[in-house]
């Protein structure tokens, strides 16, 4: 996937490139390349597209959509509260009121301590 | 009298017993005795609510000689139970597969576009936004924190966070959410399933601060809450569950053993489960031999 969006957005790459981009640094057969690629194109990760009888590859979106998208999905989840939670927040939503009920509340605890 | 008696008891635990809880605050001071008890109503007021619809089917249809309006009273009280036992299995199927399938497909996303650190399960995301929270499942569990949040914590603040997401994996408080939320499902017209599933997010939540607490990183754990909560405000904000951040705070300065309410909740929760057992399930089984 880095090697994908290395190259860039709309470049297409086909599975000899990137596993010779990928074999310079570590020691990976062509086929497992390849059943890589086709996995990640299966969850839409990345695009697929003929030409003659090779298959290329490109990267859907950056990996800063990617990580947007990710944290969108989970501050969504944070803050659904008519079902179980997938994924368990450290802090939830808050509003301006609450931080300040959480100010007085370290004063407290300062005072204590 | 057992059926009479077992829907009473699941009425009072499903309603009543609930509302009560959720008002003395003073029980979250023990987080993990009030969880224990929680549990335990809750899954008493289900068996309660199954036991009184079979005790009832037996009570009219194996007598000597049952008339026909005995046949439909058991007949209803059949489809009644058989309607929550069936509404309860399919919303934990329901709520199971959709957890699982939304954490597996989070999980391969992150493994994607973090970056990996170099302590066990970790990852980190870049955005600016502060957000930290664990992954919890089988196939390996993650805590997540972005770039935004390790840029606003001190080292020892981390150190908090990261002990008190660990603590919420280790002792699984995923399972225990499930299950609740499973409950409110199941039951969404319940007030009290909503109001369980609240309280018992906070408790939860408690349990994992004292995991940091433990470490002596009160302080630096709710100045992390801060921080945070206050790195996220212009990301659009609603006061829901924000209340419970002040009541977690307050509840670290708190925190100090409480042997005697420890106790007395420990026991509540072994009552709650073994009494109605005990006192009307065991004479009903006998009396059916």
């Amino acid at each position: 996937m880095d090697v994908l969006w290395a190259s860039g957005p709309g470049q297409w790459s086909t599975v000899r490139e990137v596993h010779e981009a990928l074999a310079a640094q570590r020691d990976l057969a062509y086929t497992t390349v390849m059943t890589v690629l086709d996995r990640l194109s299966r969850k839409d990760l990345v695009g697929r597209r003929r030409d003659g009888r090779a298959h290329l590859y490109t990267a859907r979106a950056t990996r800063a959509e990617l990580t947007a998208e990710l944290m969108h999905g989970a501050l969504d989840d944070f803050t659904s509260h008519d079902r179980g939670q997938a994924l368990v927040a450290f802090v939830g939503e808050a509003s301006p009121e609450d931080l300040e009920a959480l100010r007085r509340a370290l004063a407290t605890l300062d005072e204590m301590t | 009298m057992t059926p009479a008696l077992l829907a009473g008891l699941a009425a009072a635990l499903a309603w009543p017993l609930p509302a009560l809880l959720a008002r003395l605050p003073r029980l979250r001071r023990t987080p993990g005795p009030a969880l224990l008890l929680w549990q335990s109503v809750a899954a008493a007021a289900v068996l309660g609510a199954l036991g009184a619809g079979l005790s009832l089917v037996t009570d009219r249809a194996w007598r000597e000689s049952p008339g026909p309006g005995s046949y439909v009273v058991a007949g209803a009280a059949v489809l009644v139970t058989g309607v929550v036992a069936v509404r309860l299995l399919l919303s934990a199927h329901r709520v199971g597969t959709e957890l699982r399938t939304i954490r597996r497909r989070h999980r391969e996303q992150v493994d994607l576009v973090g970056r990996r650190v170099s302590d066990g399960g970790v990852r980190v995301l870049d955005h600016p936004l502060p957000v930290a929270y664990c992954l919890p499942g089988m196939g390996g569990s993650r805590i997540v924190m972005s770039s935004g949040a390790l840029g606003r914590l001190q080292p020892d603040q981390l150190r908090a966070v990261l002990l008190h997401e660990r603590a919420h994996l280790r002792a699984r408080h995923d399972l225990v959410l499930e299950a609740f939320g499973v409950l409110h499902r199941a039951f969404p017209r319940l007030r009290s399933s909503g109001l369980a599933l609240g309280e018992v997010g906070l408790l939860v939540e408690a349990l994992a601060d004292r995991a940091a607490a433990r470490a002596g990183l009160a302080r630096p754990l709710a100045s992390a809450l801060q921080a945070m909560a206050e790195g996220r405000l212009p990301a659009g904000t609603l006061g829901v569950g924000g209340t419970a951040l002040a009541a977690r705070v307050v509840l670290l300065a708190e925190a100090r053993p409480r042997p005697v309410q420890a106790a007395a909740l420990v026991a509540a929760s072994a009552a709650v489960l073994l009494l109605p057992t005990v006192f009307v399930v065991e004479p009903w089984l006998a009396g059916l031999g």
